[in-house]
Order: C-alpha cells, then sequence, then structure tokens
C-alpha cells in the first residue's frame, strides 16, 4: 500500500492524469497497468489514450478499516467507475452522502488529495464525483 | 499418484501473544514428526509457508529459521509464498518431492504470526497481496475487493444479504464446536445481518479474523506408509495449482468459477474420482462470499445456486457434501501462510476418523481442500483418500 516519494515519481503519471492503454490489434482499452500486454487480447503493443473523464459506477463497496494511508477518511466509498471509452477503473467516489451512492450513477474525475504518507507526503490522484451535468 | 501422509499437526488458530513464530512451527512441526513416528533426521526437504514474516515478524528466510528449529539440518529447506495459496502450495510442493522419486520422506509447515501488529498496520500488510502500488493505491483492502465480488455475486444472481449469510451461519455452527477454532460462537442469520460492517456488503461476522497458528504434515512414498498397516492410510492423489487474475477490476464472476474448476478438473482426472465422489471438503472462505464460489467451482452447485446448500443443509455434516466442518477460515481464522496446510490437516482427521466431536463426519473417505489467494489469483487443489486392505 505504500509508496516512496521517488516510487510515486514513476507511479505518479497516471495517477495524475487518468489514462488507460489501448491495443494496437483489438482496438481495446485495458486499465493504466496493464503496460505490458492487452487484457482482452494478450498483444503487446499498447499506447497511452487520455481518457474524457466521464464513467458511469457499475459497484461500489464503503470501506470502514482503511489501511495506515487512508486512516481518517474512513467510512469512504471505493467504486467500480466504467468508463465511457469502456475501461474498468477502481476509484473513491466522493462528495456524496453512502446512501446516495447507487449502481448506475453518472461519475466523473477530479483530481484530489488521495492519501498521506508516512513523512506527511501528500499523495494526489484521481477521485470521482457525481457528474453535475448528468444529474441536472 | 498416491503421497502418504505419515503424520499431521497443528497449533490451536488463536491469537497467541505469548508464542513467536518459531514457537508455533516448532510446535506444529514436533507434533507432525511425533505422529508420523520419525526423527527430525528422517526429514529430508522441509517447505515452509509463510507469507509475511518480513512485515509481521520483521524477520526472513523462514525456511532456514525452521530448519534450525525443528532440528532438520542438513536437509534442504526453503520458504514458500504465494497469497493466501501459500500453505497449498507448501503442500504441493512436498507432493511434487515425494512423487518426483527424489525424497522418501519431506515435511510441510504452513505458519503465520499476524498479531504483533495493529490491525491497520496487518491489514496494509496483507494488502500486498494484491497490485498494491497501483490497483490498491485507489483505497481498496482484501476485504473491499471481495466486497465489491459480493455486490456482483448479488446483483448478478437477484440474492439478498440474508442469501449469503446462511454460510456464515453454517460455519459459526460447526466452529463453535472446534476447540482449534479462533472464533467459537453459533449466531443466526439475525446476529449476521446485525453485526458490524467492514466493507459493504461484508459484514463482521463474513469476515475471517486476524489469527496466529502452524500447521505441518510428513509425507512419504507410497510403499512407507503401506508397509504400516496399523497407521491410518491417507493419501494425496492429487495436487493442482493454477493462476488466475491479479487484478479486482478485471475478475469476473467466471473468473473466480474457472480459479477453481479448471484445476479441480484437471484434479478429479488425476485421482480418479468426481466432485459426487467427495464426501468431505474444506473450501477457502476469509470471506463468506468465496465459499459458495468456491462449492460452484469444484462442481458441487450450478453457477448461482452455491450459496443454497447452507441454507437447505445439502453442505452441512449429514448433506450430499460436508463443507468446511472445521469452520472454514470465518471461525478458524486466516492464518495465511498456515491456512492451506490447515485445511489439509483437517480434511485427514476427518478421513481418520479423529476430527472432534460434533463435526466428524459418518465414515467419510475422500476428501477434497480448496484454497485460493490473491484477489483472484491463485487456486490449490488436493484430494485426499483413504484406501486400504489393498
Amino acid at each position: 500500500m505504500t509508496v516512496s516519494a521517488i516510487e510515486f515519481s514513476r507511479l505518479g503519471p497516471p495517477k495524475l492524469r487518468l489514462y488507460g492503454m489501448r491495443c494496437s490489434s483489438c482496438g481495446g482499452i485495458s486499465p493504466w497497468w496493464e503496460k505490458f500486454h492487452c487484457y482482452k487480447c494478450g498483444n503487446d503493443k499498447l499506447t497511452e489514450v487520455y481518457l474524457d473523464g466521464r464513467g458511469t459506477l457499475t459497484n461500489y463497496t464503503v470501506v470502514y478499516y482503511p489501511p495506515r494511508d487512508f486512516l481518517g477518511q474512513e467510512p469512504y466509498v471505493v467504486g467500480h467507475i466504467t468508463m465511457d471509452e469502456d475501461v474498468l477503473m477502481p476509484a473513491p467516489v466522493v462528495d456524496t452522502a453512502l446512501e446516495d451512492v447507487q449502481v448506475g450513477t453518472r461519475v466523473k474525475a477530479t483530481l484530489r488529495r488521495m492519501k498521506l504518507g508516512h513523512e506527511g507526503d501528500i499523495y494526489y490522484s484521481q477521485k470521482f464525483v457525481v457528474d453535475p451535468e448528468a444529474a441536472a | 499418484m498416491r503421497v502418504g501422509v505419515l503424520g499431521i499437526g497443528k497449533t490451536p488458530h488463536k491469537i497467541q501473544h505469548s508464542k513467536s513464530l518459531r514457537d508455533l512451527i516448532v510446535e506444529a512441526g514436533r507434533g507432525a514428526i511425533a505422529d508420523a513416528g520419525v526423527s527430525p533426521s528422517d526429514i529430508q526437504m522441509l517447505y515452509v509457508g509463510n507469507v509475511g514474516s518480513v512485515g509481521f515478524n520483521y524477520e526472513n528466510s523462514t525456511g532456514l529459521m525452521a530448519a534450525h528449529h525443528l532440528g532438520v539440518v542438513p536437509a534442504g529447506a526453503v520458504r514458500v509464498e504465494a497469497a493466501c495459496g501459500t500453505g497449498a502450495w507448501a503442500l504441493h510442493l512436498g507432493v511434487v518431492a515425494i512423487a518426483s522419486g527424489l525424497y522418501d520422506t519431506v515435511m510441510v509447515v504452513g505458519a503465520e504470526k499476524m498479531n504483533d501488529l495493529a490491525t491497520v498496520e496487518a491489514t496494509s500488510i496483507i494488502a500486498q497481496a494484491a497490485d498494491s502500488k497501483e490497483e490498491y493505491f485507489s483505497g481498496l483492502t482484501f476485504p473491499s475487493g471481495v466486497a465489491l465480488t459480493a455486490r456482483k455475486y448479488m446483483q448478478i444472481y437477484g440474492l439478498t444479504e440474508e442469501d449469503l449469510a446462511h454460510t456464515s451461519v453454517k460455519n459459526h455452527h460447526y466452529g463453535a464446536r472446534n476447540p482449534y477454532a479462533h472464533l467459537r460462537f453459533e449466531c443466526t442469520v439475525e446476529e449476521v445481518m446485525r453485526s458490524a460492517k467492514v466493507a459493504d456488503p461484508l459484514k463482521l461476522f463474513e469476515v475471517c479474523p486476524m489469527t496466529d497458528a502452524s500447521s505441518a504434515l510428513v509425507l512419504c512414498r507410497e510403499e512407507i506408509l503401506r508397509d504400516q498397516p496399523d497407521k491410518p492410510q491417507i493419501y494425496i492423489t492429487a495436487s493442482q495449482m493454477a493462476t488466475g487474475t491479479w487484478y479486482a477490476a478485471t475478475d469476473t464472476l467466471e473468473d473466480a468459477y474457472r480459479l477453481f474448476n479448471e484445476p479441480a478438473t484437471r484434479a478429479y482426472a488425476m485421482a480418479g474420482v468426481t466432485a459426487d465422489d467427495i464426501d468431505v471438503a474444506e473450501i477457502y472462505n476469509s470471506f463468506a462470499i468465496q465459499e459458495p464460489l468456491g462449492i460452484e467451482g469444484l462442481g458441487f452447485a450450478e453457477p448461482g445456486e452455491g450459496w443454497k446448500g447452507a441454507a437447505d443443509g445439502s453442505t452441512w455434516i449429514d448433506g450430499k457434501v460436508a463443507v468446511n466442518l472445521s469452520g472454514g477460515l470465518l471461525c478458524k481464522g486466516h492464518p495465511l501462510g498456515a491456512t492451506g496446510a490447515t485445511q489439509a490437516v483437517d480434511i485427514i482427521e476427518q478421513l481418520r476418523g479423529t476430527a472432534p466431536e460434533g463435526i466428524q463426519a459418518q465414515d467419510p473417505e475422500i476428501g477434497i481442500t480448496a484454497c485460493r489467494g490473491g484477489p483472484g489469483a491463485v487456486g490449490a487443489i488436493h484430494i485426499y483418500q483413504r484406501i486400504e486392505g489393498e
């Protein structure tokens, strides 16, 4: 769970900008961590593709016992968001009452403080909020 | 293939502040050596399943430490790790070592000492058994990753949380009767529903505790056990391993099914039995939802129907196949590296007829263990048979 500041300099980009990995063969998009081969067809030629940041909440859980770096945020929602580009992203869903979180809700990405490291260092990453345009 | 089970041993499964990792390993290991009727110098190879001593206990090289304290030096020794499938993997390597013909007698130990740390620290260490660098950066934990699977299962099959609660009721019925179990109380569906939320929709009685324990086996060539007809004639007749998905995000219910079904199909063929022949099963259930998924993967029920046996009695002690008469991980706890070995020891006790009163099935002859690990990354199947009078 823990990452060092040096490590975050490697991990940072996909956490600060939302992107997936597009397969040059089947055209499918895999989550950002699939750097080495396409999850869907196994082809190993992938390119980064930025995502628009909008999607639908397709599954979620509420975490009551967090890992150390997330202490103080509990209870918090972690959702599976199916992005409009048809790739699934795991991410916290924030600024919504727990009882209002529902499968099918339209959400959009927003850059937020994600967690604190051991030395008080702050890590930012993508969280999701209810899409105000879809809700209106 | 037949690999003889010469001896078994295990420690109580509970929080044991007075005992260290090595204390647990030696207690279980000596128990197995005594049960086998051998001496430590007879052990030719030692496999120690341990997931996280580097994190939980600030010590490493667990296999070498265990070799010294068990007194098996100069036998070879190694630590084995494959997330929650670790104990089963140590057993697999022990089986392979005998089946290969290289060794006559080997020892398998699974052990974990989890309660030296606060829950929040231990939770963080456990999360390293998934992709803690990428996927779990999102704040996921192991319970919450599995909670996503539980919600998916409920959504797809139109089930309620009450439907799934029966699994915990069954496990606790038997766990209360197992003196080696960590949690020994019975509960009702209503009590499961009222227990504290851990990771919605999973509740406290659907989640295993963190436990300190060790289990051990001494394995031998078939002939060695055959030549000692006074010993229980229990043989491992299949050992099959698999990998599956490393990410909760891309883990589907079909993936969860395949994780056990694929190696189980191979194991049934290897042992020459079918799912219908199995009398007793120990199925990994660190979270209650994993039991119905396992029941389906092993072919005891159709996909979407694995939860029913706990409700209608068909997976209870007198049912078609008795599942988790030990109380499962929900009651025994889940000492990570020990679990796969404990499952084996519990099934072997069943086949020997030496399980504790109230949880001994009626004269079982064939048993199976199914251990899994990671988000959906490890599947491990072993089949055990009592084979007498040949």
